[in-house]
């Protein structure tokens, strides 16, 4: 009898050791998968000298954002793999799991500073999480691109080294209040801001830029560990034309817009950037996303293709990670002085401000201000249709 | 006053689904003088249960059974499971260190809480999901009572919450089962004395308060809540603190606890400030717990000397 428990509770306690040490994998410091990939990826020296490096890729590899940060991986894989095969270099990533938190950001960070062989960085994908790395890269002096940060007070000198190839909420609030106001006609909106720094960030500017245009708006702020909002959407009155929302899980706004038909509330949603995933589906909801769909991007078929063969079906948080990757590796390349070398952070960092990726699969150049903020880059609106795809509408 | 109605209507919706987590809690203290910190855990898988049973079914809009046919299973799978589930950590995780210090299950309550949300997460993957009822119940479907519209899933909730109190009400107080969970609640020794099986008697009371647990997550589930690997942590402790505000090991205390922490929840969304509805829920917990300590219907605790 006490063998049988004896035996019980050792296989229960392995169990929970494999199972931890299964989990903890996706954020650990091995990338044998990606280097091998990328190994496999590489053509023989061409001209150019031969640069290698590690890139680390900071996102939310697991958690209630997963789905997004499965998506950006996968397209920083793509872009190491093709800049790899294209210039003979070996470029290989560093997976960082941040679970889209801010402490795991900041503890992830510590490691990445700690390790010389990392050079740069793609990420971290939310601004609370760019908030925490950023006295941990600074110090450390590595340069970091991030794909999906909008908050605009990253890039007001409190995070050197900090860059990013998407715009921010300071163009996003206008453009969606804009469509709002102007588009959709509405005179009496709700925001529902979330309690993190994105959902301030954008609340904000997306609430100043409405009152601007006239429009009424009552703000009902959430805790990010809330789970129900049928209670939040009893305080929606009946005569609100727009709920807008500001979560980082699509889920959460699809719970929204599904509450608000079960109220029988005629107020339409429209979620923030957060809200673009294939988890928002109510037909006849909007969305905006800082990434155009590259599906309609002539300079952007052969990657998009070459995504779906081999990942499958993608959004709109992927393809700017892929920029991101490049910018990081145009910038190895520069610093790069004979073939074998590594481009050391130094280096990458001092040549990121000089990036130009002439016609991008975003569908423009991609140069940064001097601040660190890109050019000339606009927000996107979707409207999803019967089928729950979102399309595009500006 | 329809606004206050609505409100109303949403903490008791809220209330349910944190009363029979409560329950759970509840019965296993009441039993075996234990708190079952992995129960949340439980609460979680048996909310994933249900959402695969729903969706080998061809759920949530094709299904190849008939709706209610198809709810019913949901939560059979999910109760059953969800009970098995609970039976095993007993057996493995805590039965061992019964005759041990208070703290050593505890611990194991804890690690057996992170091992679950692990083992989820590697079975089921990160991705958020959601049951999406609206596309095999009607939110158009319900009645109105006083104006405020109240769906078929918000009744299944309210009412199977309700209903599985008094079974499990009666199971307790009226069964040879429930004279055995008493007893060894009492005295484990006297019970064994007066020939009362231990092990399956406290087998039953986890497989129970498991099944409410799962019951409870398939709710949650039908009334469109997200369905990951972190949902059991809040809800676990919601649940705990519904269970201790009503006076843990009291089975309407439980219930009574649940509904109340939900409609506190709800009103002060409604007339305060949202982000506030946690924070004041664990304060009215504490000052209830500093002015009456066993909790509103709970008995004094009985010491041999």
């Amino acid at each position: 009898m006490k063998k049988h428990v004896a035996l019980g509770v050792s296989s229960l306690a392995a169990l929970a050791l494999m199972a931890t040490g299964c989990a903890g994998s996706s954020s650990s410091s091995t990338s044998t998968e990606a280097a091998a990939d990328t190994a496999s990826a590489s053509a023989p020296a061409s001209a150019a000298p031969e640069c290698a490096g590690t890139i680390a890729v900071m996102a939310p590899l697991t958690g209630g954002a997963a789905s997004i940060g499965q998506e950006q991986l996968n397209f920083a894989k793509l872009a190491v793999d093709d800049f790899n095969m294209a210039n003979g270099s070996m470029y290989k990533i560093f997976e960082s799991d941040t679970q889209l938190d801010a402490g795991q950001a900041s503890t992830q960070a510590t490691a990445i500073a700690s390790d010389n062989t990392i050079i740069g960085v793609v990420g971290p994908a939310g601004s609370q999480e760019v908030s925490a790395v950023g006295p941990t890269f600074k110090d450390a002096g590595i340069g970091y691109v991030s794909a999906s940060a909008t908050n605009p007070d990253l890039t007001n000198g409190s995070n050197p080294g900090f860059f990013r190839v998407v715009p921010t909420d300071a163009v996003q609030g206008p453009t969606d209040a804009d469509y709002i106001a102007t588009t959709m006609g509405a005179k009496n909106v709700v925001v529902i801001e979330e309690k993190t720094d994105y959902g301030k960030g954008i609340a904000m500017s997306v609430s100043d830029a409405l009152t601007a245009a006239g429009v009424k708006v009552t703000s009902i702020p959430v805790a990010e560990s809330k789970k129900s909002y049928d209670d939040v959407i009893a305080k929606v009155a009946d005569d609100t034309d727009v709920v807008f929302v500001t979560f980082q899980v699509a889920a959460k706004s699809q719970q929204v817009a599904q509450g608000l038909v079960k109220a029988g509330k005629k107020a339409v949603v429209f979620g923030s950037d957060g809200s673009f995933s294939a988890d928002f589906k109510t037909p006849g909801a909007y969305v905006s996303a800082f990434a155009p769909d590259i599906n309609g991007i002539p300079a952007a078929a052969t990657v998009a293709k070459a995504f779906t063969d081999k990942y499958g079906k993608f959004g709109t948080f992927g393809p700017p990670v892929y920029v991101a990757t490049q910018a990081v590796m145009q910038a190895a390349q520069r610093a790069c002085t004979t073939a074998g070398a590594s481009a050391d952070r130094a280096g990458v960092l001092k040549e990121l401000p000089n990036t130009n990726i002439a016609g991008s699969i975003l569908g423009g150049d991609i140069k940064f201000d001097a601040k660190g903020d890109v050019d000339g880059a606009k927000f996107y609106i979707f409207k999803i249709d019967d089928a729950g795809t979102a399309v595009t509408v500006q | 006053m329809q606004y206050f109605l609505t409100q109303l209507v949403n903490g008791v919706i809220f209330g349910g689904v944190y009363a029979l987590i409560a329950l759970g809690y509840t019965l296993i203290y009441g039993v075996l003088q234990f708190l079952n910190l992995a129960h949340g855990e439980v609460y979680m898988m048996g909310a994933f249960f249900g959402f695969f049973t729903m969706t080998t079914l061809g759920g949530p809009s094709m299904s190849v059974l008939p709706v209610p046919l198809m709810i019913l299973l949901m939560f059979v799978v999910a109760m059953g499971g969800s009970a098995l589930l609970g039976i095993g950590i007993e057996r493995f995780a805590y039965r061992p260190l019964r005759r041990s210090s208070r703290l050593a299950p505890l611990i194991s309550a804890l690690g057996v809480s992170l091992f679950l949300q692990s083992a989820a997460l590697l079975l089921f993957s990160s991705r958020v999901r959601l049951y999406d009822s609206n596309l095999f119940l009607s939110v158009k479907s319900g009645i109105t009572v006083f104006g405020v519209h109240i769906d078929t899933a918000e009744i299944m909730v309210v009412v199977g919450a309700v209903l599985l109190m008094v079974i499990l009400w009666f199971l307790v107080n009226r069964t040879n089962l429930g004279r055995a969970m008493r007893a060894v609640a009492v005295d484990q020794d006297a019970a064994v004395m007066n020939g009362i099986d231990v092990d399956r008697t406290v087998v039953w009371t986890f497989g129970i308060a498991s099944a409410l647990a799962g019951a409870a997550g398939v709710m949650s589930g039908l009334l469109m809540y997200p369905v990951d690997q972190y949902i059991g942590v809040f809800a676990g402790l919601k649940g705990f603190t519904a269970a201790v505000l009503g006076g843990i090991g009291s089975i309407p205390g439980a219930m009574l606890g649940g509904f109340l922490l939900g409609i506190t929840e709800a009103m002060v969304t409604a007339y305060l400030n949202p982000t506030y509805s946690d924070f004041l829920a664990f304060f009215i917990l504490v000052i209830v717990l500093l002015v009456r300590p066993r909790g509103l219907l709970g008995r004094p605790a009985l010491v041999k000397v």
